[in-house]
């Protein structure tokens, strides 16, 4: 496999490309490899614990005091609060969409009106999440960055 | 609070000209030859007040379901509906006309709320389609 690397500025993306013929384990090995060095939390599933990589997450969520990590088919539980992850994801992939849930902007459709004011933004796994309208201004200003 | 600030002005001056509207159709149709002053011209932003109240005690900062939106928003526009007529007809005798008039205000008042609804959900349509492509450039720019 020929391996090229070129610099390019600052104010471009770092980015990883691929050129192969197919997707095989030897492409999807450097895949996870990549993904790995971006990082990974630690969760629990089952009262086992398992390092989840961080750009495998779709969203965070608080419910009654717990946090839970959803991925695009398995959901994990964090003992970390949401104010922590804040702090812990990358602050340009992932954006708080309501007093209970950060998102990975990465893993969204689209999004869609819901009723009083607020929007309905579906993921790639086809779950939907709510949008508050108090969040609208901060993703705006984050997806025109 | 201050994004609920901008909703219910939003809302307020949608509703006050719908009411307009809806003033010119019923006024119309129900006493064609009524005559009014100035004062006519206040009515409108009244009734639009009145109809903001219910908004004032049923909005709340807890995050809903889309089914307990659907709820909330039945009840608030029932509440409207209640106060905009007690206002509009309290203390008159219950005669023939008056209910015909009280359930065409009622009629009007529903739709008049459900355009506001409408208009809202339109607006918010296109501020959904403007963060729909911005998602996309910054999926494209950030290459997953």
């Amino acid at each position: 496999m020929k391996l090229e690397i070129k610099t390019i500025s600052e104010k471009e993306t770092e980015y990883i490309e691929i050129g192969c013929h197919k997707i095989d384990d030897r492409v999807n090995e450097i895949v996870q490899f990549v993904k790995q060095r971006q990082g990974s939390i630690d969760a629990f599933k089952d009262e086992k614990m398992y390092k989840i990589l961080i750009a495998d997450i779709l969203y965070v969520e608080s419910v009654d005091d717990r946090t839970f990590i959803y991925l695009a088919e398995e959901c994990y539980e964090s003992r970390k609060r949401l104010y922590e992850f804040e702090s812990v994801l990358p602050t340009r992939q992932f954006a708080r969409i309501s007093k209970a849930v950060i998102v990975n902007l990465m893993k969204i459709s689209y999004i869609k009106p819901a009723l009083n004011g607020r929007f309905l933004c579906r993921l790639k796994n086809g779950e939907q999440v709510i949008i508050s309208r108090k969040y609208v201004p901060d993703i705006k200003e984050k997806l025109k960055r | 609070m201050k994004e609920r600030i901008k909703t219910l002005a939003g809302n307020f001056f949608i509703s006050v000209t719908l009411i307009n509207l809806a003033m010119l159709i019923l006024g119309k149709l129900l006493r064609p030859d009524q005559q009014f002053g100035y004062e006519v011209f206040v009515y409108p932003l009244i009734y639009g007040i009145i109809g903001m109240i219910p908004a004032l005690f049923v909005n709340g900062n807890k995050e809903l379901t889309l089914k307990q939106a659907v709820i909330k928003e039945i009840a608030q526009m029932t509440m409207t509906v209640v106060v905009i007529v007690a206002f509009m007809f309290a203390g008159q005798p219950l005669t023939h006309e008056v209910v015909i008039s009280a359930a065409g205000v009622a009629l009007s008042v529903v739709i008049v709320y459900c355009l506001v609804v409408l208009i809202g959900w339109l607006i918010d349509l296109k501020t959904a389609v403007v963060l729909t492509e911005d998602l996309k450039h910054f999926q494209e720019e950030s290459r997953e």
